[in-house]
């Protein structure tokens, strides 16, 4: 008992100890509503950053405001300058002692799933959490503005989605006179891992010249059937693998080997990260499905010098 | 002490009897429900050319694909459904045997913990090797028996209420370990342990079929041989010795030929909880409690139930699917709720 209580001590010294070596923040604030809906009261001026998904941190580069990024995942790798910056866990485990000790002013987290006891003892620190969660690929164009908006980079942030939403509009105009394909997105062959209606991949797929063949099937990543993925005769099969999957996900799953597309090899490997991270690259990962599901129309599009170079 | 009267030479033949008789009504109820659960799943097949190419019919009208869906997806999941239910309630029937305690299940005493340890440690390490699944399934299953055990025997011999509680901590130290193991491993690989921690059928490869169909025939063989013994042991362990029954050996070889079970069920679908305790129990309801009966018909029954279950959970939600173990616990928990109440 007496050291539990002790314990107990040590740790109210230590957070209240935090709290007050806090500087004090510049009292000017407003209020924004954030994806999912819940109202956050932020500083007009941001300093400190900590992005807990990395597509956020590449979206946070992105609107040139890498330099205030304080803190982010071990996942986070891209832009390189991304791995310099101090670690505070995974996605799903982040260490609110790291957090907390990071003093940021806000954090940024994609998806209100299980992050509710984590946002109330933020808030307790009077550290604002930022949710996203785009459906689309159009809403993550908007969560790129939004978040520019924040860190006060607006017209950085517009020009960066003004020229990603022009990439993607090339990418539609091109595969729009060729006929459709029907598509298997396999996010894990076993156990048959899709995308349903709610993920923003089946948006992307549409607009790559595609159809999902699981577009219609309740929540975003269903566990599929290994029957109807068969008999949903898709005629190419999408395995986002490689990059940070490491060796996961390289092969089309066996329920799916009498499959047109395996039989006909129609079996495309488009870099996870691309895929899998609803930010900026989403439109690389875009060009490249498109290309890989109609070579012919590839000519057609492909990144400006200038873009890449904003890139960097 | 219905079991004394079993002793009796003279009815010997008539168990037999009994047994071949239940065996009977069984088989014929399991083969009705594998013929069922072959003509339903989330794609519909026609079905009588679906009947027809289960019958063996060459030309029967099947699409490629339909044959594809039929013969490479279904048959293969329904036929590990019921190697897996031949296992574990086969092993259920022998724990309880051997503990002389109805609550002794694979899922509770923590062995399918074990194995689920076992088969994590296989996959981390040696994941290009297939076969070191089910090898390192039983290792862990036959460790998790035999510590569950040594913690249940205290100086007045094993309680029932001791091995439960023996049987609670292992499993808590085994789901640590399990949390442990996945905290590891990438993230990408996560989601699908999850799964499959929870029992998942599908996505079965040819030899590990065929291991756990091999499994099980040595283990149900092994308890069947000894079942006579286990109905001695049910009297006490003392009298069965007394009788002439081998305690040490026999006990041996059940922990070993059931941890066998466990492990080649839980390498090929993970853990199926409530299987071992709703099926010798109901096996025991309705035919008596003589082992040999209850062996035999507990692995037939096993394999209805499992097959059952798993139809239900590739259907009801399809074309998504459940986990078949939330739906064995989601029959198991309320029936075994009434076989208490009704004793």
């Amino acid at each position: 008992m007496a050291l539990f209580l002790c314990a107990v001590m040590v740790t109210l010294a230590c957070s209240s100890q935090i709290t007050l070596s806090t500087p004090e923040r510049s009292l000017e604030t407003r209020e924004v509503v954030d994806e999912a809906g819940r109202k956050v009261t932020i500083p007009v001026k941001i300093e400190r950053i900590v992005s807990l998904a990395p597509n956020l941190t590449e979206i946070v580069y992105a609107v040139d405001a890498g330099g205030s990024l304080v803190g982010n995942t071990d996942y986070c790798d891209y832009p390189a300058e991304a791995k310099q910056v101090a670690k505070i866990g995974d996605t799903m485990h982040p260490s609110v002692e790291r957090i907390i000790a990071l003093r940021p002013q806000i954090v940024l987290v994609s998806t209100a799933s299980q992050l509710e006891a984590f946002t109330s003892q933020l808030g307790q620190q009077r550290i604002a959490v930022y949710v996203t969660n785009p459906r689309s690929l159009e809403e993550v164009f908007r969560s790129i503005e939004t978040l520019g908006d924040l860190f006060g980079h607006s017209d950085w942030a517009v020009s960066v989605a003004t020229d990603l939403r022009r990439r993607a509009v090339a990418v539609e105009v091109a595969t729009r006179s060729v006929k459709p394909v029907k598509v298997f997105y396999q996010v894990s062959g076993e156990p048959l891992y899709t995308i349903g209606r709610e993920a923003y991949l089946t948006d992307l797929v549409r607009r790559a010249g595609g159809i999902s063949v699981t577009a219609e099937v309740p929540d975003a990543f269903p566990r599929f059937s290994d029957e109807a993925a068969l008999a949903a005769r898709p005629d190419a099969i999408i395995l986002p693998s490689g990059g940070s999957m490491g060796t996961a996900n390289l092969t089309a799953a066996a329920a799916l080997k009498n499959s047109p597309a395996v039989l006909n090899n129609r079996i495309y490997k488009i870099n996870d990260d691309l895929l899998s991270r609803p930010g900026p690259r989403l439109v690389d990962g875009l060009e490249d499905m498109a290309r890989a599901l109609h070579p012919e129309a590839a000519l057609q599009f492909g990144r400006s010098p200038i873009t890449s170079e904003r890139k960097r | 002490m219905t079991e004394t009267r079993d002793l009796s030479l003279t009815i010997e033949h008539l168990t037999l009897r009994k047994t071949l008789f239940v065996c009977g009504v069984l088989l014929l109820l399991l083969a009705c429900i594998l013929l069922g659960s072959a003509l339903v799943g989330s794609q519909s097949l026609p079905f009588t050319s679906s009947l027809c190419a289960l019958a063996g019919g060459s030309n029967c009208g099947l699409s490629s694909e339909q044959q594809a869906i039929l013969f490479d997806l279904r048959l293969p999941r329904i036929l590990l459904a019921g190697a897996v239910g031949i296992c574990l309630a086969t092993a259920g029937a022998g724990y309880q045997a051997l503990l002389r305690n109805p609550l002794a299940e694979p899922y509770l005493l923590g062995v399918s913990n074990g194995a689920a340890v076992g088969t994590m440690v296989a996959l981390v390490f040696f994941g290009q090797h297939e076969w070191s699944r089910p090898v390192m399934a039983f290792g862990g299953a036959l460790a998790a028996t035999f510590v569950v055990y040594r913690l249940a025997r205290g100086r007045a011999g094993a309680t029932p209420e001791r091995l439960i509680l023996a049987g609670v901590i292992v499993t808590t130290f085994l789901s640590s370990g399990i949390v442990f193991i996945t905290t590891l491993m990438d993230a990408t690989r996560i989601r699908s342990f999850t799964f499959w921690l929870l029992g998942d059928l599908s996505g079965t490869t040819t030899s590990l079929l065929l291991i756990t169909f091999i499994a099980a025939g040595i283990g149900v063989a092994v308890l069947a041989l000894n079942a006579r013994s286990l109905n001695l042991m049910m009297l006490g362990e003392r009298d069965a010795f007394d009788l002439g029954v081998e305690v040490g050996r026999v006990r041996i070889t059940v922990f070993v030929a059931a941890s066998l079970l466990v492990g080649a069920s839980v390498a090929s679908s993970g853990s199926v909880g409530y299987v071992g305790l709703v099926v010798p129990h109901l096996v025991r309801l309705a035919f008596g409690s003589d082992n040999r009966v209850v062996i035999a018909a507990s692995a037939l029954g096993g394999a209805a139930f499992v097959i059952l279950a798993d139809t239900v959970a590739r259907t009801i939600i399809a074309p998504r699917e459940l986990p078949v173990g939330a739906i064995t616990a989601l029959i198991g928990a309320p029936l075994f709720v009434y076989l208490l109440k009704r004793r």
